[in-house]
C-alpha cells in the first residue's frame, strides 16, 4: 500500500471544504441580523439574552457588594435599579442598539449589546 | 477465537493510544478546543481493513465505554460514540470504493469529517442550540490535516504489518 491520491479522494476533500464553507456563510448571515445583549461583571461573562427573541420582560439580578437588577424587553435593556451610589447606570436608560452600552462603574457591570459587527464568532453557552 | 482475541488487544490498542493522545500539546498550534489527533481512528481504520465492519464496532463501541469510564463520564460517552459512530459509518462506505475510487487519505478525512461532525450533532443537541455549528467549519479543516496524518500513519503502518507472520493467520 502506497501513500497516494485517488480521484475520490479530491471528491471527499471537495465535499467536506464546501460543507464548511456553506456552513460559515450560513452563520455569518444569522449572525448579522442577532441583537445579543451581554451582562459583564468584573470581565466575566454573566449572561447573554438574544434581544429579538424575548416574548416576556426578563430580570436579570447581579449581585457583588452593589446589587441591582437589570430589566430586559424585547429589543431594549436597561439598569432596572441599583443600590449603587451615583445611578449613572440607572439614568443611562433603555439602551437598543450594537454597540450601545450601560455601565455601572461601582458595581463593575457593563450591559452591551452585540449585533451588525459581532467582535465573537459564535455563542457557547 | 483469534478474532476476540484481536479484538481485545486493538481495543486496549486504542485507548492507549488516545491516552498518548493527550500528552501531544495539539493546542499550542492550533489553540482550540475540542481538537484532536484522531489516532484512534488509526486503530478503527486497521480493524476495517483487517477483520472486518462487525469487528470493527465492537472495538469502537468497547474502546468509547472503556475509555469514558477511565477518563470521562455520560457526557463524554455520548460524544465519543457518536464521533466514533459516524466516523466508522462513513469509513464503511468510503471504503467500499477502496482501491478503484478511494485511497486510504480519502477514507481517514472522511471519517474525520464525520467524527466531527457527529460530535456537533451530539453537542447542539445537548446544549438545544444551533449555534455550536458555527464551530464545525474550523474542526472540518482540522480534520482534513488530521486525516491525512492518520492516513499517512496507516499506510505506514498496514505495509509493516502486511509482512509480519501475524498478517497470515488473519487472512
Amino acid at each position: 500500500m502506497r501513500l497516494k491520491f485517488k480521484f475520490g479522494d479530491f471528491f471527499v476533500l471537495t465535499a467536506i471544504i464546501a460543507v464548511a464553507i456553506l456552513v460559515t456563510l450560513n452563520f455569518h448571515k444569522v449572525d448579522s441580523s442577532a441583537k445579543i445583549a451581554v451582562i459583564i461583571q468584573n470581565n466575566e461573562v454573566l449572561e447573554r439574552i438574544n434581544l429579538d427573541q424575548l416574548t416576556e420582560v426578563v430580570y436579570v439580578k447581579y449581585e457583588g457588594k452593589y446589587p441591582g437588577i437589570i430589566e430586559v424587553k424585547n429589543g431594549s435593556i436597561r439598569f432596572n435599579s441599583a443600590d449603587c451610589p451615583d445611578k449613572v447606570c440607572v439614568r443611562t436608560g433603555w439602551i437598543s442598539k450594537p454597540g450601545q452600552i450601560a455601565v455601572c462603574l461601582p458595581a463593575g457591570v457593563i450591559i452591551k449589546i452585540e449585533g451588525e459587527n459581532p467582535d465573537f464568532d459564535l455563542i457557547v453557552k | 477465537m483469534r478474532k476476540i482475541a484481536f479484538n481485545g488487544l486493538l481495543t486496549s490498542l486504542a485507548i492507549i493510544l488516545s491516552l498518548i493522545e493527550r500528552f501531544i500539546p495539539v493546542n499550542l498550534v492550533i489553540p482550540f478546543p475540542g481538537i484532536k489527533l484522531g489516532f484512534a481512528n488509526i486503530v478503527t481504520m486497521f480493524a476495517l481493513f483487517y477483520l472486518g465492519f462487525s469487528s470493527a464496532l465492537v472495538i469502537t463501541v468497547s474502546r468509547c465505554i472503556l475509555s469514558s469510564l477511565f477518563f470521562g463520564g455520560m457526557s463524554s460517552l455520548m460524544y465519543s460514540l457518536a464521533g466514533a459512530l459516524f466516523a466508522l459509518i462513513t469509513m464503511t462506505l468510503l471504503k467500499s470504493g477502496f482501491d478503484k475510487l478511494f485511497s486510504i487519505i480519502g477514507i481517514s478525512m472522511g471519517g474525520a469529517a464525520a467524527h466531527n461532525t457527529g460530535q456537533i450533532m451530539i453537542a447542539a443537541i445537548m446544549m438545544k442550540t444551533t449555534a455550536v455549528f458555527a464551530y464545525l467549519p474550523l474542526l472540518l479543516f482540522a480534520g482534513i490535516v488530521t486525516g491525512f496524518l492518520t492516513a499517512f500513519i496507516s499506510v505506514y503502518l498496514f505495509s509493516t504489518f502486511e509482512k509480519t507472520t501475524i498478517a497470515g493467520l488473519l487472512k
